[in-house]
């Protein structure tokens, strides 16, 4: 009898370390189509300090002096692999002075567009919708938007802001061959830019029901010495009913922008 | 008789309503006191919205070069007629019928844009001829 | 045909008649098969997606000489059409100074279309029955008699002075209707498009990038407190009607005239492969005297929308503003002397 309480308890413990095995070893259940790729749908924010400048910084001070904390630096670990980024010795100059100068020059601070990358870990939420032939990307910052071509469109016609998308699937990651974009928008707050020549690839990888991982290989050889790639995660929006709201930012810029055409009240 | 009639009328009421094309920011930027006619050569295109711009080298009568801008149409229109950033006649002489902005400087709106044979610019679906 | 199968013909036909009521079909213009079949998505619902034109010739309110006329016949509109597209704007010296010059550019790069609406009515409003606006409040047209006469002396002191497609914030159409939603054909770019999956539909309208994602989940609108641009919209599926309800706009827009408690109602249906019929009913109780319906038959676009950075390269705003200025130097300049 007791050697049958052994068996049993022994029994007992292996099934329990076998079950203990098989949870920790269960992926979670991602969203799939109806063609078997992963469903990327849904509202998604970057929580990285990526947008204040991509490589790894320390904290530093905002704008103006009369701003206290408002657009303090908040410091990040980095999205770039390696930390630094190959710029050309011209371009590296060129970067500083960006940065020196760019409470007048951040195309952000003019409610421009801000491309791609930048527009993916802005801080505002942006919305994936997915279907076979198109994925639209709808950012909520400006009311820019974007559409990825699941099907050859052709060459663009022109440069534009938000680029020129032509997608595919590898395997359960959705890859983007991004073109044509403007040579006006940055990469951060910190003055970091780019040419005409600018070619970027994402890839968007789901983690989990509620986590994407987002990658991206930056070519640009007229300002870079070699390609650089950055990564971050993606999280999902949770909240119940959780909508993009409008951020239509054009009249919160005119006064910058136009303020000098002014007319004056004396005449 | 009174059916033609009929038809006339109705063809004359929809055309009084149809838009004229008043676009009012026209006449806040250019003088309709200083219409201008310029002739020179193409040297940039920018496909930019709401306006591209067509810039020109003119030669002015005492020999000096000037640089114009000239305000024109969206290019999505291009686009969608098959002209696009590749297909620019860059190089060409150009005649532009136009008005001169107000605000003094090379600038003005491209009110009619032609080759020196008088020909439109852009007709429908067919691109000008290459550079010589 | 035996008798039998007749009669059973008949009711099929009744049946399929009936059917369709309930949708916009009981007030289907005749120009369209009342027994059309829209494509489905994966998820069974109408497909509306592509991209769409509301260029049309049809003018939004009816012309005072129709009256009561709400229909042209296939003669007068084929008439017109052709008359219209004979007609071009190049070299036409004829006109005013003024008109010539805020005409800008020739034909080329204008789109008003090329055909009439296919219902071939005389106007785009359906409802009131006149085919014309219904008359203000009179608090709305106060409003609107203080909006010119803020214009007429305040015509460029900055931006704020100029048109919303001016400032590209929201292009409002080709005169100054005030801004939409509703999605109106202007000039040019009269694109838009439709992207659906199951639980949203994404309206992008070309100019300027005008993005609205509608979820088709049966949530409340935005707290009434929050008031947008676009508004608050959300979907459902009527039958085969896709019926969007927009209000929390503010009082920044004013379409047509209306108020920031404007509700908007628009509908979109599939009538062939290549129409969709986008008709929007305006309720406002402090703008309008009554609500007003209208119908624009879009028409199906082998193309793309491209984008309308229209803000990044504003050159048009420094030329105005720069031309005010050097406008009242030169009077001032000549004053002094």
């Amino acid at each position: 009898m007791l050697r049958n309480q052994c068996v049993a308890l022994l029994s007992l413990l292996a099934l329990a370390w076998n079950s203990q095995v098989s949870s920790q070893t269960v992926v979670e259940e991602i969203p799939r189509t109806a063609e078997g790729t992963p469903r990327l749908d849904g509202i998604w924010q970057a929580l990285s300090e990526a947008n204040w400048d991509i490589r790894p910084h320390a904290a530093g001070h905002a704008l103006l002096p009369e701003l206290g904390t408002f657009t303090a630096i908040h410091p990040g670990l980095g999205i770039v692999e390696g930390g630094a980024l190959p710029y050309q010795e011209w371009a590296a100059a060129r970067q500083q002075e960006n940065f020196a100068n760019r409470l007048e020059l951040d195309p952000e601070g003019k409610c421009f567009m801000p491309g791609v990358p930048r527009a993916t870990y802005m801080p505002f939420p942006f919305q994936i919708l997915q279907t076979p032939d198109l994925v639209m990307i709808a950012y909520q910052y400006a009311n820019a938007v974007r559409t990825i071509h699941m099907n050859d469109p052709g060459p663009a016609p022109n440069n534009s802001w938000m680029g020129w998308s032509v997608g595919r699937w590898e395997g359960d990651t959705l890859v983007v061959n991004v073109t044509d974009m403007s040579e006006q928008t940055w990469f951060d707050r910190a003055g970091n830019f780019h040419s005409e020549a600018l070619r970027v690839v994402e890839r968007y990888t789901v983690l989990s029901p509620n986590h994407l991982l987002y990658e991206a290989t930056i070519e640009d050889p007229d300002v870079f010495t070699r390609p650089w790639s950055i990564s971050l995660p993606l999280y999902r929006r949770v909240e119940e009913n959780i909508e993009l709201m409008e951020f239509k930012c054009v009249e919160f810029v005119e006064e910058k922008i136009y303020g000098h055409l002014r007319k004056q009240s004396d005449e | 008789m009174r059916t033609i009639i009929l038809v006339l009328a109705a063809q004359i009421a929809l055309l009084i309503a149809a838009p004229l094309g008043a676009h009012h920011s026209f006449l806040a930027e250019f003088d309709p006191d200083q219409p201008i006619q310029l002739r020179g050569t193409l040297t940039k295109i920018e496909l930019i919205n709401p306006h591209s711009w067509f810039h020109i080298d003119v030669v002015g009568s005492n020999g000096e070069v000037e640089s114009w801008a000239i305000e024109a149409g969206t290019p999505n229109t291009l686009f969608r007629k098959g002209i696009n950033k590749n297909t620019l006649p860059v190089g060409i002489e150009i005649i532009v019928d136009g008005y001169r902005a107000k605000n003094g400087t090379n600038t003005a709106s491209g009110r009619d844009i032609t080759f020196p044979d008088g020909r439109q610019l852009y007709l429908e679906g067919s691109a000008p001829p290459a550079p010589e | 045909m035996s008798k039998g199968k007749l009669h059973g013909y008949c009711v099929y036909f009744i049946i399929a008649m009936f059917g369709a009521i309930g949708t916009v079909w009981s007030q289907a213009p005749p120009s369209f098969d009342a027994n059309y079949e829209p494509p489905r998505t994966p998820s069974g619902q109408p497909d509306l997606q592509g991209v769409w034109s509301n260029a049309i010739l049809t003018p939004f309110e009816r012309p005072e000489e129709f009256g009561d006329q709400a229909f042209l016949t296939e003669e007068q509109a084929n008439a017109y059409q052709e008359q219209r597209r004979q007609q071009t704007f190049r070299g036409d010296r004829t006109v005013d100074v003024e008109t010539d010059v805020s005409h800008a550019y020739n034909d080329f790069w204008w789109d008003w279309g090329t055909e009439l609406a296919r219902t071939r009515r005389t106007s785009l409003i359906i409802d009131p029955p006149d085919g014309r606006l219904p008359a203000l409040t009179p608090q709305a047209q106060r409003r609107r008699e203080a909006r010119i006469a803020r214009r007429a002396e305040h015509p460029a002191d900055g931006p704020e002075d100029r048109l919303l497609r001016e400032r590209c914030i929201i292009w409002d159409g080709n005169n100054d209707s005030g801004g939409g939603p509703p999605m109106m054909p202007s000039a040019y770019n009269n694109n838009f498009q439709i992207v659906q999956t199951e639980d949203y539909v994404l309206l992008l309208k070309e100019m300027v990038h005008e993005t609205r994602v509608v979820p088709l989940d049966g949530r409340p609108h935005l707290h009434d407190s929050v008031r947008q641009w676009l508004g608050s919209s959300r979907g459902r599926w009527e039958g085969d009607t896709l019926v969007i309800e927009t209000k929390n706009f503010t009082d920044k827009t004013y379409y047509q005239g209306a108020s920031e408690h404007m509700q908007l109602t628009e509908r979109f249906t599939r009538v062939a492969d290549d129409v969709l019929l986008y008709e929007f009913t305006v309720n406002d109780p402090q703008a309008f005297m009554r609500p007003w319906t209208a119908q624009i038959p879009t028409v199906k676009l082998d193309g793309m929308i491209y984008e309308f950075a229209c803000h990044e390269t504003n050159r048009g705003m420094v030329g105005l503003l720069s031309g005010a200025r050097a406008e009242e130097a030169a009077a001032r300049e000549a004053a002094g002397n």
